[in-house]
């Protein structure tokens, strides 16, 4: 294919207008506003379908394990038992959740879980609006039940610790039952 | 006190120590203002952690520098490679004694009558160091980036020098006060002399290896160029050598060309005259003049770093050889011509008039451009 390109005048040439006309640009640009967020001090609000942490629903939930199934790397650990109770004078068979813990560490935060679960509204599900999920210790990253579900009250990441060497870390390591480690 | 040794040896030294004091920290701010500069000219905001608006980032930079581990490579030149980073501070601080800050003799260190020869044989023996340096540290990118300095320097150095002697034809001295107080009497020098500032200005960024013109550490070829083996304090002092360069090439450009220490354009010498009537306060105001105009151009490298990309070898020699010089040497003969004429005046008219024109064409509203007429598809056959 031929391409034209545009000639230059006398007096672009002469005078040099290109390389004037770049320092124009730059010198325009100079004054616009800048794109750069200060973290900890200045935060962005995450879209409304923004995947963050996860959150759960104890009462939701009627523990049919279909997010565990659908979970592709497997890591929602689901026990289950049986309970009869007594309602309008029938015995009813119904399931309690004994364990409903995520590895999150491991997640990728595809979101099949969330689309996986029947209840309505959704007993699990991610599009929080929170990212700050860095830890010190990556087994601070496996959340059991009452932890996915109350980790509101975590307070907000407001910068590094004080430098203490570490000795803000927690002390004992966290415990994680059946041990994935 | 015997009053020669305070003339000529007491007072040069606190002059020279004063100036230096202030050089050292323009070259502290420049460090923090060319990052941060850039950062703006880039759509983001610079270093801005280190005290307020990051101030002190030029003091947090060097103490850094300080506690690194200084590294010897095994099979470096030893006294070449410690000798490298201090030879181009030398002719940088020798340089600062010569140039007339304030009006004189309070604000000069040392009126030399030929200054500007002086200055010229000093300044181009800095790249020696970049030679050496690159040699001594024993590694091929090192030592591509030393050879591609000297061969900048080499060439630039010519138009370097060129672009000087329009100005000293037309105020008849090398003296840099002499120079200051023509343009004051007259006009300042940029306008006669528009072509000479171009090339003067261009060649003074090729001489410090700024940014269009920095082959020496191209990043993307040659790793860092001729530091690539320093660290610590040692690159500490590349770089100081470096902005301590830029300042005296921002020195040299505002005596030769944009009026030294006088404020306005045409003022025919009252700015001098008003200065030394206020005594010790008028110079100190003259000097702040002075080093608000370097200070100018000190942003005006940021701003070239900001917009050019960086030449290729080829086009760099020839942009010197090829334009630069023939173009220097047309401005000598044509300002001779000038001189001869007798009408030095029609230089200012059309110095002025070349600015007008450029800027008219570079504010002028464009067109746009028509769409192309489709072309028809030429296959091979």
């Amino acid at each position: 294919m031929q391409v034209s390109h545009p000639r230059n005048s006398w007096s672009e040439k002469f005078l040099l207008l290109d390389l004037l006309e770049g320092l124009k640009t730059t010198f325009r640009e100079l004054f616009r506003p800048k794109v750069t967020v200060r973290y900890p001090e200045e935060r962005m609000e995450p879209a409304d379908r923004y995947r963050g942490m996860f959150k759960f629903s104890y009462d939701r939930c009627i523990a049919c394990k279909l997010c565990a199934v659908a979970c592709p790397i497997d890591i929602i650990y689901i026990d289950v038992h049986d309970e009869m109770i007594e309602e309008g004078g029938k015995k009813k068979k119904v399931k309690v959740l004994d364990r409903y813990d995520i590895d999150v560490k491991r997640c990728m935060f595809c979101a099949l879980c969330e689309e996986a679960c029947p209840t309505k509204p959704k007993s699990i599900w991610l599009t929080t609006k929170t990212y700050e999920l860095a830890s010190y210790d990556r087994n601070d990253l496996y959340f059991n039940m009452q932890e996915l579900e109350y980790w509101d009250d975590k307070p907000e990441y407001t910068g590094l610790p004080a430098d203490d060497d570490g000795k803000s870390l927690p002390a004992e390591r966290k415990q994680i039952p059946g041990g994935t480690e | 006190m015997n009053k020669a040794l305070l003339t000529y040896l007491i007072w040069p030294v606190v002059k020279f120590l004063i100036a230096f004091v202030i050089v050292q920290v323009i070259v502290i701010l420049m460090t923090w203002i060319e990052r941060r500069l850039l950062g703006f000219f880039q759509a983001r905001l610079g270093p801005n952690r280190v005290g307020p608006w990051g101030l002190l980032q030029g003091i947090a930079d060097p103490v850094k520098l300080l506690l690194k581990e200084d590294i010897l490579p095994s099979s470096a030149e030893k006294i070449a490679y410690f000798l490298g980073p201090m030879l181009p501070l030398v002719p940088a601080f020798i340089v600062f004694t010569l140039i007339p800050y304030g009006p004189p003799p309070e604000f000069t260190i040392a009126r030399v009558n030929v200054g500007l020869l002086l200055i010229l044989a000093i300044t181009s023996t800095a790249v020696y160091g970049i030679i050496l340096g690159g040699w001594a540290s024993n590694n091929k990118y090192s030592l591509m980036g030393g050879l591609r300095s000297a061969a900048q320097m080499v060439s630039y150095e010519v138009p370097f020098g060129l672009s000087i002697v329009g100005v000293l034809m037309i105020c008849g001295s090398m003296d840099l006060v002499t120079i200051v107080r023509y343009q004051e009497l007259n006009a300042w020098n940029f306008l006669p002399q528009l072509v000479a500032c171009f090339i003067f200005f261009v060649s003074m960024n090729a001489e410090n290896n700024r940014t269009p013109f920095d082959l020496p550490e191209a990043e993307s070829e040659l790793v860092a160029g001729f530091h690539t083996e320093y660290s610590g304090m040692k690159f500490a002092f590349f770089m100081l050598a470096e902005y301590s360069m830029m300042i005296v090439n921002s020195c040299l450009i505002v005596t030769l060309f944009f009026g030294g220490w006088t404020l306005a354009m045409f003022d025919l010498g009252l700015t001098t005259n008003v200065l030394k009537g206020m005594g010790l306060f008028g110079g100190i105001l003259g000097a702040t003049i002075f080093l608000t105009k370097v200070m100018v151009f000190m942003l005006v490298y940021v701003w070239f770093r900001a917009t050019f990309p960086r030449f290729r070898f080829d086009q760099l020699m020839d942009l010197g050889w090829k334009w630069l010089i023939p173009l220097a040497l047309v401005n000598i003969v044509v300002t001779g011509l000038f001189i001869l004429a007798g009408q030095e005046r029609l230089m200012y008219w059309i110095g002025l008039g070349l600015i007008a024109l450029t800027a008219f064409y570079l504010f002028k509203p464009r067109r746009a451009p028509e769409p192309a007429a489709p072309q028809k598809v030429v296959h091979a056959s």
